[in-house]
């Protein structure tokens, strides 16, 4: 029994290692300008605020990924973007996991309160998220999303609620 | 045990500065357990 209580605290104890290591890693980067991979990043804070007429989506085609930020809680992650019928829209997978819903909180704080901030190209975008959870619109922009991303998203998935679709509309 | 314990706490500190400040470290923890997530979250 002895033995089985000294391995089970060494097992433990050597399992605080990675444990820590993610820990810092996700601390740091909330102090920084911007996320990296998957630990939310600090409010978006260089790059030009873009204003002028809603601006010419397409070229987001040619971009793999978005940093986008929420303005309540003041974090931002970096996301998939497909833009569709000249619309930008952003979305969220695995919603119908508990996994999914534990990594992934962004999506429930857009739906409270959807104004962001996306950065592109170094450039930032005041917007408003707007989730869209039904109608013909999803099946071109399922179709847009998985010609841009090995992705698995279908009108089906959306209206199940495993993903959650956002448009990132004009902030008024 | 006492020396494993010891062994332990200096392994935390090491680990916390090694990832707060020497530069990509942070990045190859946060590329790691970008995989094991997604592997999770399948």
């Amino acid at each position: 029994m002895k033995i089985v209580k000294r391995t089970v605290t060494i097992v433990l104890c050597l399992l605080l290692i990675p444990v820590t290591a993610v820990t810092t890693a996700a601390m740091k980067q909330r102090f920084a300008d911007g996320p990296n991979r998957v630990f939310s990043g600090g409010p978006l804070q260089s790059g030009e605020l873009y204003t002028g007429s809603e601006p010419d989506w397409s070229f987001v085609s040619e971009v793999p990924t978005i940093e986008m930020q929420l303005l309540e809680p003041p974090r931002s992650r970096r996301i998939w973007t497909a833009e569709f019928n000249g619309k930008l829209y952003v979305w969220s997978g695995y919603m119908g996991t508990p996994v999914g819903r534990i990594w992934k909180r962004w999506p429930v704080q857009a739906e409270r309160d959807g104004r962001a901030v996306i950065r592109i190209d170094g450039k930032r975008y005041e917007r408003r998220l707007v989730r869209i959870k039904s109608g013909d619109i999803l099946d071109g922009l399922s179709a847009a999303i998985r010609d841009k991303y090995p992705s698995q998203t279908t009108r089906t998935a959306v209206e199940a609620g495993e993903v959650w679709v956002f448009e990132a509309a004009p902030r008024d | 045990m006492k020396y494993f314990y010891r062994m332990i706490a200096v392994a935390l500190i090491a680990t916390v500065v090694a990832v707060a400040f020497i530069p990509g470290v942070g990045d190859l923890v946060e590329e790691n357990f970008q995989r094991y997530l997604g592997r999770a979250a399948r």
